[in-house]
């Protein structure tokens, strides 16, 4: 009975009907934003590049250090990692303050470009690899300019990803 | 519109009588009555505690008028509408906020990159790039045209005069020191990858071996980033950035 009564009116038809199209429009939106932001997909390459960040971040941060403000450099040391590598930084602190403060370098570096190269994104784990160019300035002489090849294995933490081991590739014993 | 309207506001009434009294009488769909619906919407206020049987027959056969409708009715019909266009807009505003997110959310460059999130692409664009990098930067002196046919298969725009470039000191030593050049990627990654186009961090090693009177081996550690495209089913390197200063 009350759609009899609405379907007299133009007006009421109109409002009807443009209220249907509405709702079918909010609908289909609505279920292709929850499509959109449900992606598998999405979330593994939200993964992606959280642990390529994070993994760049803590290279960069491994590789930096300023003898004037050893502290402050050797607490980004033990914050960007996890694992053994960070327990073997806690562990050697104190020697290595002691070498750095004789060497009074200032060790500098840039990230030239990064990738992720293994993923786990249930397990948290995560492997990277980093072209870096790292400049270490001593009191005397001119700075030293060298570029690595970091390979990280990134482990994730509460705090996001961590570093867990960190070498530079091995050169030699594949060529030949 | 009169008529229209009539026949509206005896609809309703008919449908709120059927509603409250739906034993008393069957409701009747019958040709509008313009004169008797005037009276009913004019005197309904007059008798508020009118049941819709006194109604009805106090005007003689004529749909009865519930005394709380005619009240009712005038904000009714204005607020039917008003209703269904805010609907209306709180809906429309609802998909256009949808559509506009879930594009926003599709366009995020984090999902346009598929790097490790296709799987097979992945493996696909790092296999031949390997292979690619591997046979364009070998030389061996006793089959320059070999390194030629590599760069013609595997490289493509920018990356063949970069090629020469890099290659020629090579080019120009190998006869005279008998000189053979094996590069072999250590590790790839695969920093993006969209459709066709893909960038690959590279690390390679390079063994260069001069085989004159003394054979003498030296490695050097490469690590370089490659653009690469993929046409017709194969991944080719069109730029290589070696991060020079």
């Amino acid at each position: 009975m009350a759609r009899v009564r609405t379907t007299r009116n133009p007006l009421v038809v109109a409002a009807v009907v443009l209220t249907v199209a509405a709702a079918g429009a909010a609908g289909w939106g609505g279920w292709s934003r929850y499509d959109a932001a449900h992606d598998d997909a999405a979330a593994y390459a939200e993964a992606r590049d959280d642990a390529l960040a994070a993994g760049e971040q803590a290279v960069q941060n491994m590789n930096t250090l300023d003898h004037a403000h050893l502290e402050k450099g050797l607490d980004s040391w033990e914050a960007s990692t996890t694992g053994d590598l960070h327990r073997q930084l806690v562990d050697g602190r104190e020697a290595f303050v002691k070498q750095i403060e004789t060497a009074k370098t200032v060790s500098t570096a840039k990230v030239l470009s990064g990738a992720v190269t293994e993923l786990d994104d249930r397990a948290g784990k995560a492997g990277v690899m980093v072209a870096l160019r790292v400049t270490v300035s001593a009191p005397e002489g001119e700075p030293a300019v060298k570029e690595n090849r970091m390979l990280g294995q990134l482990t994730r933490t509460s705090e996001g990803w961590k570093l867990s081991a960190l070498g530079q590739a091995p050169v030699g014993n594949t060529a030949g | 519109m009169s008529t229209t309207r009539h026949l509206v506001n005896r609809r309703r009434r008919l449908a709120t009588v059927a509603a409250t009294a739906p034993s008393e009488r069957t409701p009747a769909t019958g040709a509008p009555a313009p004169a008797e619906d005037r009276a009913a919407v004019t005197e309904a206020p007059a008798e508020p505690g009118t049941e819709p049987g006194t109604a009805e027959a106090g005007e003689a056969g004529e749909p009865p008028a519930p005394t709380r409708l005619p009240t009712r009715l005038p904000r009714l019909r204005f607020r039917l509408p008003a209703a269904l266009c805010a609907a209306t807009v709180l809906l429309g505003a609802f998909a256009a906020w949808a559509f506009t997110s879930a594009a926003s959310l599709r366009e995020d460059p984090t999902r346009q990159n598929t790097a490790l999130t296709d799987i097979s692409r992945t493996s696909e664009v790092k296999g031949q790039i390997t292979e690619a990098v591997g046979a364009v930067f070998s030389y061996t002196y006793a089959s320059p045209g070999k390194s030629d046919q590599a760069a013609r298969k595997y490289l493509t725009g920018k990356a063949v005069q970069q090629h020469q470039d890099m290659l020629a000191e090579v080019r120009a030593q190998a006869p005279k020191q008998k000189l053979v050049l094996t590069t072999t990627v250590t590790e790839s990654g695969v920093e993006l990858l969209d459709g066709d186009r893909a960038r690959l961090l590279v690390f390679a090693d390079q063994s260069n071996t001069r085989t004159g009177k003394e054979e003498e081996t030296t490695y050097a550690a490469a690590m370089f980033a490659v653009d690469a495209v993929r046409s017709e089913g194969t991944w080719r390197i069109a730029a290589i950035d070696t991060f020079t200063r």
